[in-house]
């Protein structure tokens, strides 16, 4: 029975500790826990032999509701009585207000049935018995063959309203449709009948907002009959999403109500547009308009205001219900007329049903009709609206788009005009792409991210765009920068080399679109691919016609800005950062004056210009540089990604110069910042985090190095592949952590695991493989394994030596590295040399930083 | 403007005192959110043929959207009402239950069992009235226990549902759920035993 509170805890606690143990191991967690205790361990025992039965026990959930309650029969009492002239025969349905029963005359004068509306007993308040009255007042004024024709009224002696309604024996017109094998012309013709009918509602005023199938009863003469008409507005007023008709339906479903009825917002005569053109959909295809997996009313709301409709002509390719296998009739107007009645929004539908029906005239006709598809510009728009926050469950969307711009490119083959069109179409899709990769404030989920990518690239090449090269190379060159931003370089690669392949051979070597390939593919060489060849190549004959085609106005400055930074980078990275700072400096005059505005990107060039600055020792300008940026902070606009990169660089910055205070203090409030911004699973937070467990760790801070290069690795595994350029970083620096706490065997494992990706990613001659021999080499030093340390640190160093200047902070680990070696391994004399190179630097007149070379451990 | 359920406005507007703070907002949506989750469980049982399973997930979801006009709430009113929808659930099924039970003259012994979704042995079906008595005896000593099996087992929220409604983390309710479930099953099998040597 119930323990005390304070034993009840204890429970808690020792059944949570033991309960994931394996059965050996639980005796002694729990002698260890509750030896001082029996009552204690007695109840968790008998707690975890339950636990082991309980597979499946409450685990469900109340999954079925007995059929039998709350079923009281009290309307039976119905049956046999009398309503005026006429004697209820038996029930044939229920909706939310009323039910209806099958009469007949009682006089017997002649056989004719009608079906009687009553209102139920129990919701006889005032106020619905008016709105009863007030709708039958309506439904009288409604003559039409294809409404079911109000016959009588009345009142019971218990005061209560009821109806009496034209009785049709009907079949709902979609299993009519079906059970009589229509074809797809003569379900139009069916459909505009039932068109015709909302229309003269319509002209009455009256909308019917609930348009469904089961409300749509075709008679043995193939006439439509509306039923419900009114009533529904009635019954609205409880339950218009809700009502009961379908039998054949598991769950009660609004699936034909518009997407204003499910918001709550003004209902229009465009409202029944709306749910008409569901019901033309389910004739045309078999099928409902939006794929759901488990049909909660939930659910289905959500897909109603959020989800663009399957296009028909797909919905029937897939169907395996239809009988209808014209495909070929669908696609086109058919698609584009039950899309536009189905638009979200009411005031892009048909404006009326008779349009809507006048429309399907026109197609049976062979005339040209008004539907026009939704532009791809228009729902990447709303698409973009919509999921904001969302974007990996909203990037499914790219796929259908994908298919629709390939299309509106395709139909772009002559017009200039409308070549800009499609460039804007691709620059639309592009932005999106773009938005979901992990450098932006989205929040992204990059596995699916890159599920869509390999199905949009799967798609674009069983596309048939053999008339369309060029369109085909744009979606290449789209995806391939987006696989960039994803990490993901080989397929980035792939993607951007096709792309640039193909636009050379059409528009030749230096035109816009094959700059525009070139510089994303220049800087996946010159960086995470380490390329340095290839991108500096690239780069050398590329920069001029870039400039030249800025100039022309052909590509747009960013393009040029791009491939200044790219080259500055990958010039430091050579070793000449003489040559990387007038890049920067020049990219920084440009961008200043291209886009005054933008003193953010501004702010990212000049914490690089100070990283360079820093290698040629020129500390003075670059600190100045730093101290004014740091002081225009406030200034910059918020707290923005710009900002977080800025303070991130400076960190980093301040990192090599050896100022491991002040560079934690930066990158801690970049950390607040990007933590206030992004999703956890933020790259550039691991970026930071990344730089802040280095800074820990020079300062011999492990546990707090070693807390943040966890989180780095965790958010890069959830975000990115081992191919990111600071994966293999962040294995050294968590590698070197576990060397310096005593955990050897941990620490080669991830040393040895950076070195092998390194050699895999990385040329021969690239530093960051240089410097992940040296981490491996330094730590095999620690184990005094000499032998085996040596020629790592004399590779890294030779390697070193030829890509970095002299006085390289890189250059100047390797040589401290060696001398340690060769001190550790008792050869003095071996360190001679070494020793003697890295004074010869010192003394070379170039001050070096405060620590120098510490950051460059990694 | 679609006219609302006569309840909607009335339930929307609790909700938001809710939120505000008022702390008998719960009370006081009870009735109307009970009345509705009974007249849908209605309307499905009579109007649906026999194939038809009533869930008690979907009642309480399509409640909320019958009776809450989502354009006025945000998730936190969302997680209130479905606290509240649990709660009803229970009182429903457990009240049917035992009158149900009382009817029938073999009292204790005679069990009205609910078959779970697919059941896959014979064994997975639970006494209700049983299990609404050991989770009050649960209550008294750990309320939210009780709760977090109320939202899950009647309300037929998800893990991720309940933590938000409790505002706690996904990993509490699954760990708290554990020992509840154990201790549930423990007393429910003790009753058994006992009514049977009785």
């Amino acid at each position: 029975m119930p323990l005390t509170n304070e034993h009840w805890q204890r429970v808690k606690e020792i059944f949570d500790a033991v309960v994931d143990l394996p059965p050996q191991e639980r005796a002694a967690t729990l002698e260890k826990n509750c030896a001082d205790d029996t009552t204690v361990r007695r109840e968790v025992e008998s707690l975890l032999q339950s636990d082991a039965q309980s597979d499946g026990f409450i685990e469900n959930g109340i999954a079925e509701v007995p059929r039998d309650l709350l079923d009281r029969h009290d309307d039976d009492s119905a049956i046999g009585r009398q309503f005026g002239a006429y004697k209820i025969i038996r029930e044939i349905g229920r909706g939310g207000l009323g039910t209806v029963y099958l009469a007949a005359r009682a006089d017997e004068q002649y056989q004719k049935q009608v079906a009687i509306k009553l209102v139920r007993r129990g919701l006889d308040t005032d106020d619905i018995l008016r709105r009863f009255r007030n709708e039958r007042q309506i439904l009288a004024q409604l003559d039409h063959p294809n409404i079911a024709r109000l016959i009588d009224g009345g009142t019971t002696d218990e005061g209560l309203p009821y109806f009496v309604m034209e009785f049709i024996e009907g079949e709902p017109i979609l299993s009519y449709c079906d059970t009589h094998n229509l074809s797809t012309t003569e379900r139009l013709k069916l459909f505009r009948k039932v068109c015709a009918a909302v229309t003269y509602a319509h002209q009455h005023a009256v909308i019917h907002r609930d348009l469904k199938p089961s409300n749509i009863l075709v008679t043995a003469e193939g006439e439509s009959k509306l039923l419900d008409f009114g009533i529904a507005k009635l019954l609205s007023a409880d339950d218009a999403l809700f009502t009961v008709t379908m039998p054949a339906l598991r769950v009660m479903t609004p699936e034909y109500a518009s997407p204003e009825q499910i918001k709550g917002g003004n209902i229009t005569t465009t409202s029944d547009v709306y749910s008409l053109g569901v019901l033309l959909f389910e004739l045309l295809t078999g099928e409902r308009p939006y794929r759901l997996k488990t049909r909660t009313p939930d659910e289905i709301a959500h897909a109603i205001t959020e989800q663009e409709p399957t296009r028909p002509s797909t919905a029937i390719a897939r169907s395996t219900s239809t009988p209808l296998r014209n495909l070929k009739s669908l696609r086109g107007d058919l698609d584009n007329i039950v899309l536009m009645a189905m638009r979200k929004e009411p005031a892009r539908r048909y404006a009326s049903v008779g349009q809507f029906s006048e429309d399907i005239r026109r197609h049976l006709e062979g005339l040209p009709v008004l539907a026009r598809k939704d532009t791809v510009a228009y729902r990447a728009s709303k698409f973009i609206k919509r999921h904001r926050l969302g974007v990996a469950a909203a990037l499914l969307v790219l796929l259908s788009l994908l298919g629709g711009i390939v299309a509106t490119l395709r139909q772009a083959r002559t017009a200039q005009r409308e070549r800009v069109k499609a460039e804007a179409i691709s620059g639309f899709l592009q932005g999106m792409l773009n938005a979901s990769s992990p450098d932006s404030s989205l929040h992204a989920r990059d596995l699916k991210v890159k599920d869509v990518l390999d199905e949009a690239s799967k798609r674009l090449a069983t596309e048939d765009l053999s008339g369309q090269p060029g369109v085909k190379a744009e979606l290449q060159r789209i995806i391939g920068t987006t696989y960039f931003s994803l990490g993901q370089y080989d397929l980035a690669e792939r993607n951007l080399t096709a792309a640039l392949e193909a636009q050379t051979r059409i528009y030749g070597e230096d035109s816009a679109e094959t700059l525009m390939t070139l510089v994303p593919l220049a800087t996946l060489w010159g960086g995470a691919k380490g390329e340095y060849a290839k991108a500096d190549k690239v780069y050398r004959q590329k920069l001029s016609p870039l400039r030249a085609a800025q100039k022309k106005g052909t590509i747009s400055a960013d393009y040029l800005i791009t491939a200044l930074n790219g080259f500055a980078i990958l010039r430091r990275a050579q070793g000449d950062s003489k040559q990387a700072e007038m890049l920067l400096r020049e990219e920084l005059t440009f961008t200043a004056q291209v886009s005054p505005a933008s003193k953010n990107d501004l702010g990212v060039a000049e914490a690089v210009l100070a990283l360079i600055l820093a290698d040629q020792g020129k500390f003075d300008e670059a600190v100045a540089i730093v101290r004014k940026k740091i002081a225009a902070i406030p200034q910059t606009k918020g707290e923005t990604p710009e900002l977080c990169a800025i303070l991130t660089g400076f960190g980093s910055f301040l990192m090599e110069k050896g100022d491991l205070a002040e560079a934690e203090k930066n990158l801690r409030e970049a950390e607040t910042v990007y933590r206030k911004l992004y999703d956890r699973s933020n790259m550039q937070l691991g970026d930071n985090l990344r730089l802040q467990a280095q800074a820990f760790y020079l300062q011999q801070q492990y546990a707090e190095a070693e807390a943040r290069i966890n989180e780095t690795l965790e958010i890069y595994r959830s975000a990115t592949s081992p191919q990111y350029i600071n994966y293999a970083t962040a294995l050294v620096v968590q590698g070197l952590i576990y060397s310096q706490t005593g955990r050897p065997t941990e620490a080669e494992k991830l040393l040895r695991e950076a070195v092998q990706l390194r050699a895999t990613n990385m040329p021969e001659t690239h530093f960051l493989r240089a410097t992940a021999n040296g981490a491996l080499g330094e730590f095999l030093t620690a184990q005094k394994r000499f032998p085996e340390a040596e020629p790592l640190l004399l590779a890294s160093y030779e390697s070193l030596r030829k890509s970095q200047a002299t006085n390289s902070p890189r250059t100047k680990l390797a040589l401290e590295r060696l001398a340690s070696l060769y001190q550790a391994w008792n050869k003095p004399e071996k360190a001679t040399p070494y020793r003697a190179s890295l004074e010869a630097n010192a003394k070379s007149g170039v001050s070096g930083p405060a620590e120098p070379g510490k950051s460059e451990h990694f | 403007m679609i006219s609302p359920p006569p309840a909607r406005e009335n339930v929307t507007r609790v909700l938001l005192q809710w939120s505000k703070g008022d702390q008998e907002a719960a009370a006081r949506l009870m009735p109307l959110v009970y009345d509705e989750l009974r007249g849908l469980a209605r309307r499905y049982l009579q109007n649906e043929r026999k194939d038809h399973t009533l869930q008690a997930t979907g009642l309480v979801h399509e409640a909320y959207l019958r009776l809450v006009d989502q354009t006025a709430t945000t998730w936190r009113d969302r997680a209130h009402f479905f606290a509240v929808a649990a709660g009803v659930m229970r009182r429903v099924l457990v009240d049917y239950a035992r009158a149900h039970r009382a009817a029938k003259r073999g009292g204790a012994l005679e069990k009205i069992e609910f078959d779970e979704a697919v059941a896959l042995t014979p064994e997975r079906h639970v006494d209700l009235v049983a299990l609404d008595d050991a989770l009050k005896d649960l209550g008294a000593f750990d309320s939210r226990q009780s709760q977090i099996v109320e939202l899950r087992f009647f309300g037929g929220l998800t893990v991720e549902e309940v933590a938000e409604v409790l505002e706690i983390s996904p990993r509490t309710v699954k760990r708290e759920w554990r020992l509840a479930r154990a201790w549930l099953r423990r007393e429910i099998v003790k009753g058994e035993t006992n009514a049977v040597n009785e």
